[in-house]
């Protein structure tokens, strides 16, 4: 079959316009009507039980639609022929499931003859019962287009309410069709929602169901659809209601116009609302990041006054025992791979703490009095450790597992939607910041430490061993740069040379700061974080980036000792 | 006996092709320039900085490229050594470094850049010395110097075709456009020449907005949230046309699937985007997303297959820091651009540019994307296939579509 579709290669082939190119083929020409067929499975098969069908024939005609040859007569007359009791129609739910997963990861190999195979890892099982096979040489993966793939995402919902026994599947698969509601058979939610026990996957489908008469002939279940949309006060819905409220049709009716006006108003808030939310929310996270950047740099630099440009490198040696802990983990305890991030803590602290140490033991303590020196050094380190890192693991980004508490978000007011790997980074370095002060005035290591910059000679005086305690506070930096590494893993590529790029920002926000102040150096990021992500809506990154700049030489020329001047004799 | 066998083979082979090609090198042999053994090509490919990711693998791959041709007896008798420099991503430093090549160590031809900044900044340093420059990136396409050799597709041949894939039925049909990309020289023509050939098709400007960030711009927050109001203001199908560049290409991509955005919603095309950009991401929720090369690692054919053995086989041998398992765009069209600089320097008989240049018209060059390579007197651009492809699951291109034959590279789009 489709033996026309295929060029020589074995590829779909679609023609373009722009080459001048014949249109050779349309892989999935059949999807969008297959589509209305599984939905319609879905909606008369637990409606009508009509007794027990065979369940090979509909399964055939889907896979051969599928493979892109499907007769449209087939297909047409299979919604009406496929009936079969609920039960029977999950179990085919889940068959359609698992087929339409593996059609949309390229992994549905169509052969001659009707036939179609399933890759499932090394096995290829027959695509109709599921059974062990072996694709014939001459079978072809067909790829969805994208158009396709809309159908596909709408499809693999409508089934995933059907056949998921997961709640949570349900639940997204609801507000998958929520997103994609256009060309929905229009029973759907409503068949779905008399099935459901779940009190918030049944919420979400009311929802559903209540939007469905949104073009409903009676006013009521107009007006009951506005107020379930109003709920919902995203841009999305926002731009549903003023389409509507622009047709004049369908504002004939007052109570209908006052209704769409009045939920459009209550929208529109709630978005400016969620919309400078974000814009805190973005301002705060990249702030976050400064400071996590910054602050093993503001003990190092502010404190010791070690000009240190290996600092990026701390931060890159942080991510890559992230990594290796990761990978340790999928080794040995697979079941705790996803709290990797939080076994990982004192592992990257002790490591990278411990790479600082013997730093300044080997290289830095030799230098104390040869500023210059020291900056030379540590960009040998600097360039030392990229490349020691590129030779033992390449080049390449780093594969992060993220875990599931790390991905997505959710939404609160209108478009602002919390993300979480942000919220890490912000809770990670609110908790760097309360450590590294608390550790600083309350601890007798603090004590030494604050002694030995405030006066060396003195320090050492009253038997503070200063030697000492700068290796432990050059570690303790070090330290808290790996920690860094470790937040920053589910935002930024982890690679070699990822340190470079915090170097100059951690140098500026330690400066701007207030060299020796941990609290001026939050404040610092923090200004710079929410200054950059304000202005970036409104004149673009590139100016954001040369206004915040400006913005900080002002500010140096005015205070020149940074926002909160550490008290000493320096 | 394999062992002594195969040397013995290769060096008979080796005399045979040096005996037939002798009266033909023979002009070049007499120049005292030329008298060495060996012949040597410039690298210019940044090992360090922003670009080295990507880069820094072009540099292995012209020299795999280079073990071939001298494992098959060299180019006219000489064997060819590959030169390798860093020019750690600083634009001005490549053209520095190519200045150093072409007149300390005398090279051949050199190969190199991947932005069009750094490519523009050694443009001038290849037309004083009258040197060749083969350039490996599909690019603005808003130049024709006779002194570079246009590797990869201008955007008449690789961006518009992709496009107006997503423009038609069977792509998304697209109606609106967010242009996001790094600020500099490329993707600003791009979207411009995108601008153009939207005009020309009827579309109004309120169909489309453009933004542009630094290089090395990772905090795309913002801006994923402008893309989001922006899909759902409505007027049409929304898509993203993506021109950022180097490391801000997987940042946007985990900040983009991060915030729920699917590519069933609003697509995304990465112009730049390649199978190493996704190295190391998830792309469960990337499905879907396209880009457009002139090679992609799933390309069908023999060819194909035996060029992925053979880079993994010397990323074993020479143990270069890359993966052995990832093949992207640039790398092919590096390893094509050595055997075609070779090709044209066995059909002129001489490593002399001009010569070398003359014999560019004509030249055919079987590559590993499965198309033959073609080239004509009228300029410096290679004739070759197009691409799109589609992110599937496990960190590669699917491809989605491909061109019938390789279309003809037209410089000086009439959209710009």
């Amino acid at each position: 079959m489709r033996r026309t579709g295929a060029t020589s290669t074995g590829l779909p082939v679609l023609g373009l316009p722009m080459l001048g190119l014949p249109v050779l083929g349309l892989p999935v020409l059949g999807l969008p009507v297959l589509c209305l067929l599984v939905l319609g499975l879905l909606v008369l098969g637990p409606l009508t039980c009509a007794g027990a069908h065979a369940a090979s024939p509909p399964r055939a005609a889907i896979l051969a639609s599928l493979c892109g040859e499907g007769t449209r007569a087939v297909l047409g007359g299979l919604g009406e022929t496929l009936a079969a009791t609920p039960d029977e129609s999950a179990s085919e739910a889940r068959w359609a499931q698992r087929v339409l997963q593996a059609f949309s990861g390229h992994a549905l190999q169509c052969a001659p003859g009707d036939q179609a195979f399933l890759s499932d890892g090394d096995r290829t099982l027959d695509a109709v019962t599921l059974q062990p096979a072996r694709a014939p040489d001459d079978s072809h993966a067909p790829l969805p287009s994208l158009r396709a793939r809309v159908a596909l995402a709408q499809t693999q919902a409508a089934l995933a309410l059907v056949a998921a026994r997961d709640p949570a599947e349900r639940l997204a698969a609801a507000r998958t069709l929520a997103d994609h509601a256009g060309g929905l058979p229009p029973g759907l939610p409503a068949a779905a929602l008399a099935r459901e026990h779940d009190p918030r996957v049944a919420a979400a489908l009311r929802v559903l169901v209540a939007e469905a008469g949104l073009h409903a002939p009676q006013v009521g279940l107009r007006l009951a659809a506005i107020a379930a949309l109003r709920q919902d006060a995203s841009s999305a819905t926002a731009q549903r209601l003023a389409a509507l409220r622009a047709d004049t049709a369908y504002v004939r009716d007052p109570r209908i116009a006052t209704a769409l006006d009045r939920a459009l108003a209550h929208v529109r808030f709630w978005l400016r609302v969620g919309d400078g939310l974000a814009l805190l929310y973005n301002g705060v996270s990249a702030g976050s990041v400064l400071f996590m950047s910054a602050v093993g740099l503001a003990i190092i630099f502010g404190l010791m006054g070690v000009i240190n440009l290996a600092q990026g490198e701390f931060i890159m040696l942080g991510a890559y025992v992230t990594y290796c802990v990761q990978e340790a983990l999928r080794l040995v305890a697979p079941a705790w791979l996803d709290w990797y991030p939080l076994l990982a803590i004192p592992v990257v602290f002790t490591v990278t703490g411990a790479a600082g140490m013997v730093i300044e033991r080997v290289v830095i303590c030799h230098l104390y009095r040869r500023p210059l020196m020291t900056l030379l050094a540590t960009w040998a380190i600097s360039l030392l450790l990229t490349n020691l890192v590129r030779v033992i693991f390449g080049t390449q980004n780093l594969r992060f597992q993220t875990p599931w508490y790390l991905t997505g978000g959710v939404r609160v007011v209108g478009d602002f939607l919390i993300t979480t790997n942000h919220l890490f980074a912000i809770a990670f370095a609110v908790a760097a910041f309360v450590a590294s002060l608390a550790l600083l005035r309350l601890t007798p290591l603090g004590l030494f430490i604050r002694a030995t910059t405030q006066n060396r000679g003195m320090a050492g005086c009253v038997g503070i061993a200063t030697r000492r305690i700068d290796m432990a506070a050059f570690g303790f930096g070090a330290g808290l740069a790996g920690l860094a590494g470790l937040a920053l893993s589910p935002i930024y590529n982890v690679n070699p040379t990822m340190g470079t790029g915090f170097i100059i920002d951690s140098f500026m926000v330690v400066v701007l700061g207030g060299v020796g102040s941990l609290l001026g150096t939050a404040l610092a990021a923090l200004g710079i974080g929410l200054v950059d992500v304000g202005i970036e809506p409104f004149y673009g990154a590139v100016a954001a980036k040369v206004i915040a700049l400006l913005l900080i030489i002002v500010l140096i020329q005015w205070r020149p000792q940074g926002l909160i001047a550490a008290r000493g004799r320096r | 006996m394999v062992d002594h066998s195969k040397p013995a083979w290769l060096t008979r082979r080796a005399a045979l092709r040096l005996a037939a090609a002798s009266p033909l090198a023979m002009p070049a042999i007499v120049r005292p320039a030329h008298a060495a053994g060996t012949v040597k090509l410039g690298c210019l490919f940044s090992s360090s900085g922003t670009m080295a990711n990507l880069e820094g693998r072009l540099n292995y791959v012209a020299r795999m490229a280079a073990d071939e041709l001298n494992a098959a007896g060299g180019v006219l008798g000489r064997e060819v050594e590959i030169v390798v420099t860093n020019p750690a991503s600083d634009w001005p430093t490549y053209a520095q470094l190519g200045r150093q090549l072409l007149q300390e160590q005398k090279v051949a031809a050199l190969f190199g850049c991947w932005t069009s900044v750094s490519r523009k900044s050694v443009l001038p340093v290849v037309e004083q010395n009258d040197g060749l420059l083969f350039y490996p990136l599909h690019f603005e396409g808003e130049e024709n110097s006779k002194n570079v050799v246009y590797l990869n597709s201008p955007p008449a041949s690789s961006v518009l075709p992709a496009v107006d894939y997503l423009m038609s039925a069977d792509g998304v049909s697209a109606k609106r456009f967010f242009m996001l990309g790094s600020d500099y020289v490329w993707p600003r023509t791009i979207n411009k020449i995108l601008k153009g050939y939207w005009k020309n098709k009827g579309f109004s400007e309120s169909a489309w907005t453009e933004h542009y960030v630094p290089f090395g711009f990772s905090n795309f927050q913002n801006l994923v949230n402008q893309i989001r109001s922006f899909g759902a203001a409505g007027g049409g199908q929304p898509i993203v046309v993506l021109t950022v560049v180097g490391s801000s290409i997987p940042d946007f991509l985990r900040e983009y699937t991060n915030q729920g955005i699917k590519p069933t919603d609003m697509p995304v095309i990465g112009l730049d985007m390649v199978e190493a950009d996704l190295e190391g991401l998830n792309t469960q929720g990337l499905v879907g997303t396209l880009n457009c090369w002139a090679y992609l690692q799933n390309a069908p054919g023999p060819r194909n297959k035996k060029f992925i053995a053979d880079w993994g086989a010397y990323v074993k041998k020479s143990g270069a820091p890359y993966s052995p398992h990832t093949v992207i765009d640039p790398m092919v069209s590096t390893y094509d651009g050595v055997h075609l600089w070779a090709l044209a320097a066995k059909k002129a008989g001489s490593f002399d540019v001009p010569q070398v240049r003359g014999a560019f018209g004509g030249l055919t060059f079987p590559g590993p994307s499965g198309y033959t390579l073609s080239m004509t007197s009228e300029n410096n651009y290679v004739a070759r296939g197009v691409f799109i492809g589609s992110v599937n699951d496990r960190q590669g291109f699917d491809v989605l579509w491909q061109s019938k034959g390789t279309p003809k590279p037209v410089p000086f789009s009439p959209y710009s």
